[in-house]
């Protein structure tokens, strides 16, 4: 496990698309922090009461969705990459444990995810902050160390989305394919049930994977297209879910197939 | 002119990645179909005072959302898979002249995904209309001139995001990459714009391609806030992406080395 | 050593290898030989445990292959050069592959530098030729050093000198006490490469031998022509040979070899004109072997044979 591990790893860091993917997550960061300075700008010219509906948490939250999506990019072409040129008969016959093979990749994926999406959340978030200076947004007057929790919850949303990339990977084989599957369930079908009347709209936005993070922090879901009626324990379990379920049926079926 | 039309219609048609998006497209039009159903029953329970108000999205909701993503895959692959397997060397020796060659991959991806969006959009919005009847939800009781206008122009939009997404594909030659950009541009560039200081925000969200179509011909019945372009300008603006991703793409296509 | 045992691979209703059974012993070449479509990849993907076997086993050193811990260091294996992903230097191809198997580093440089890709060890295997690929992907078969070796159309695009190469290589692992099996579609390079062939077509086996025994199976006897052949029919025929007169006065012996007959011509001074070893080249008696089961042969070829 420990060598499939590291080969994995290598494989990862040795190709330009992992680069790339990352430096597109880095640069939208910073791209958020200058936006964050525009509205610094802006909140300076606005009247006082202007100013009370003039929210920074939107901007603050734009990041880990956008990481969402390039990890969950990432995930997909870690995988289909090996399909579309037949090196994953290569990877196979020198790790002939189709579980462990998955697993690995799993694991490699979902750590670098992980790292990259608080990366993106957490430096949002203070980043943002450290921009506001002192000026008192009416959703920034809590302290660092009260709203830090909601964005490290936020962080782990990113490597479902990659898990799921992974997975669906596994399972489509094709690198469209398994991409228009994750962009559907990043913000395709949330927009979908979005449109649904109530109280169906809120119940299923309730579950999708974009929005569980909110509720994990016991944050409402005003202003967003998700629903807000899970109890936390409940949504952390039901993003678990998304990233595991998807994996196990992945593993089930590599294992299964014919390379 | 006419033989690389029919040979790229021909390698369209024969691939299973041209299969599966229409078949999204279909399923996607039975989507509709149970959509209005779902809004018959669902107005059949409402009382009086709250039909005055309820709002219930058109028929076509779900094509209006899922063909602009098949638009960008069907538009990404029409190029990029040839890249990816190295066939694009045996179509150009087939057809060297690659002007040619260009306007025909696209206009066949164009014209049938403009076909396929047509058709679907004319099914599930026509086939909706019958299933809701006579009831009175405002997005069900367009004037008929007004929703063949929108659907219409959903189509075009379609069609355009297709030819868009396809000169892209010229410029990055990777699948991947291509249909991420697409996806940027559909979903991550209007939640950005939004975070704009206005006016800009508005002014830029509406530019977006993802957004003319509502502002050239809205759907019938629904409330505003679709943007702030007059429908000639938005035209302007559509055909303008048109334009660039394409002439982009052939340069591309023309200069470098296959 | 590779052992197959009534191998059955069925993909839906196509039978792609049937009731197959072979062994390959170490210290030879052994060449695996077949037409288009005859089932020695599929063959070849069971036994790396790619594709499952519907019955049948197919083993290496007595396991099965997804048994094995560190399967590199047991077997390697060439299938497709071409499957590589292009973005990643050949340094980082065998370091990843190296680092699957607890194989060190070193090990990387060294099968670089012997297949001759130590300059290009830097360089994206994107920007390589077939050839160059060919040789990464030995370079990764043979990078757990071991003591079992496959290779697909090991051949397939190379250039004269790379084919030599190869040849050679194939030979001295062998000679090493090595395990190794070529599969070919191509007669003639096996036969200057392998010791013992296996033949099958249809997914079936058609002939487990060695070289030396086809090529006698399909002996043709020796082509003598004289200017006094009644006399010569004698000579030859008390000397134990089979005669058969050909309708150009020549005449076909069978049972006695070029020396002998020429050595009883000298004796008696008996003028010839022409012998000729006429046996039939391995290229023909391969194609006699499997001219029933070419996949995707024209008809009109078929009847001709």
């Amino acid at each position: 496990m420990v060598d499939a591990v590291a080969a994995e790893w290598r494989k990862l860091r040795s190709v330009r698309s992992t680069y790339w993917v990352l430096a597109v997550t880095a640069v939208f960061t910073g791209f958020v922090l200058l936006l964050a300075v525009q509205m610094a700008h802006v909140w300076d010219g606005l009247s006082a009461e202007r100013r009370a509906d003039l929210l920074l948490r939107p901007l603050q939250e734009l990041g880990g969705w956008v990481a969402s999506l390039c990890l969950a990019v990432l995930g997909v072409l870690f995988i289909t990459s090996e399909y579309r040129t037949g090196m994953i008969r290569t990877s196979l016959t020198a790790l002939p444990r189709r579980r462990t093979l998955l697993l690995a990749k799993a694991a490699v994926i979902g750590a670098v995810a992980l790292v990259a999406g608080e990366a993106v959340t957490v430096g949002s978030f203070l980043g943002t902050r450290a921009v506001i200076g002192g000026r008192p947004f009416p959703d920034q007057k809590a302290s660092i160390a009260h709203d830090l929790p909601g964005f490290l919850v936020a962080g782990t949303v990113v490597p479902v989305f990659a898990l799921l990339g992974l997975s669906l990977g596994v399972l489509l084989r094709s690198t469209a394919g398994s991409l228009v599957s994750v962009v559907f369930l990043w913000h395709v079908l949330p927009l979908l049930v979005f449109q649904l009347p109530e109280p169906w709209s809120e119940r299923i936005g309730s579950v999708m994977p974009g929005g569980l993070a909110h509720q994990i922090a016991g944050l409402g879901a005003e202003n967003s297209i998700y629903g807000d009626l899970l109890p936390s324990g409940t949504a952390a379990a039901v993003l678990i879910g998304y990233a595991l379920i998807p994996l196990g049926l992945a593993a089930f079926i590599l294992v299964r197939r014919d390379a | 002119m006419i033989d690389a039309f029919a040979a790229e219609w021909y390698k369209l048609r024969t691939v299973r990645s041209t299969v599966a998006i229409l078949g999204t497209v279909a399923g996607f039009m039975l989507l509709c179909l149970v959509w209005s159903w779902y809004v018959a029953r669902y107005w059949d329970g409402l009382s009086a005072a709250r039909r005055a108000t309820a709002q219930a999205a058109a028929a076509e909701q779900p094509l209006a959302v899922s063909l602009p993503v098949c638009a960008v895959v069907l538009g990404a692959l029409a190029l990029t898979s040839e890249y990816s397997s190295g066939m694009n060397r045996t179509t150009l020796a087939a057809l060297p002249r690659r002007p040619t060659l260009f306007a025909a991959k696209a206009g066949v991806a164009g014209a049938l995904m403009l076909v396929a969006a047509l058709a679907s959009l004319a099914v599930g919005s026509g086939a909706g209309h019958v299933i809701v009847g006579d009831r009175a939800v405002p997005t069900f009781q367009g004037p008929a001139a007004d929703v063949a206008a929108h659907l219409l122009w959903l189509g075009l939009t379609t069609a355009a995001i297709t030819l868009v997404t396809f000169g892209l594909g010229a410029v990055l030659r990777s699948t991947a990459g291509t249909i991420t950009a697409g996806m940027a541009i559909l979903f991550v560039l209007p939640a950005l714009a939004q975070l704009l200081p206005g006016p800009w925000d508005e002014r830029v969200w509406s530019a977006l391609p993802g957004n003319l179509s509502n502002q050239i011909a809205g759907t019938p019945g629904s409330s505003g806030g679709h943007g702030v372009l007059d429908p000639p300008v938005a035209v302007a603006v559509l055909v303008a992406y048109v334009v660039v991703a394409l002439g982009a793409g052939a340069y591309s296509f023309a200069r470098r080395d296959a | 050593m590779i052992e197959v045992r009534e191998l059955t691979k069925r993909y839906g209703g196509t039978t792609a290898v049937d009731h197959l059974s072979f062994v390959v012993r170490p210290g030879t070449v052994t060449g695996f030989l077949g037409p288009n479509g005859a089932g020695k990849s599929t063959t070849m993907r069971v036994l790396l445990g790619l594709d499952k076997a519907t019955s049948g086993a197919a083993l290496v050193n007595g396991d099965r292959y997804t048994a094995l811990r560190r399967p590199m260091r047991e077997v390697g294996a060439l299938l497709d050069a071409g499957a590589v992903q292009g973005g990643r230097r050949a340094f980082d191809h065998l370091g990843w592959l190296a680092r699957s198997n607890g194989i060190g580093a070193r090990r990387v440089t060294e099968v670089l530098e012997q297949v001759g890709l130590a300059g290009v060890a830097r360089k994206r295997v994107g920007g390589f030729s077939l050839g160059m690929r060919q040789r990464l992907g030995i370079a990764a078969a043979l990078l757990g050093d071991p003591g079992v070796l496959m290779f697909d159309e090991p051949v397939n695009g190379l250039d004269p000198d790379g084919v030599r190469w190869i040849r050679e290589l194939m030979r001295a692992l062998a000679a090493d006490g090595r395990t190794v099996l070529i599969s070919s579609h191509l007669m003639s390079e096996m036969e200057l490469t392998a010791d013992r062939l296996v033949i099958i077509g249809r997914g079936r086996l058609i002939a487990d031998t060695s070289v030396r025994e086809l090529a006698d199976r399909f002996r043709r006897g020796v082509l003598v022509r004289s200017p006094r052949p009644a006399e010569l029919t004698a000579a030859l025929t008390a000397a134990g040979g089979a005669v058969e007169p050909m309708p150009d006065g020549a005449v076909t012996v069978t049972g006695l070899d070029v020396a002998a007959i020429g050595d009883m011509a000298a004796a008696r001074g008996i003028p010839l004109y022409e012998v000729t070893s006429h046996s039939a080249s391995l290229e023909e008696a391969y194609m006699e072997l499997t001219a029933d089961s070419t996949e995707f042969g024209a008809p009109l070829e078929r009847q001709a044979s």
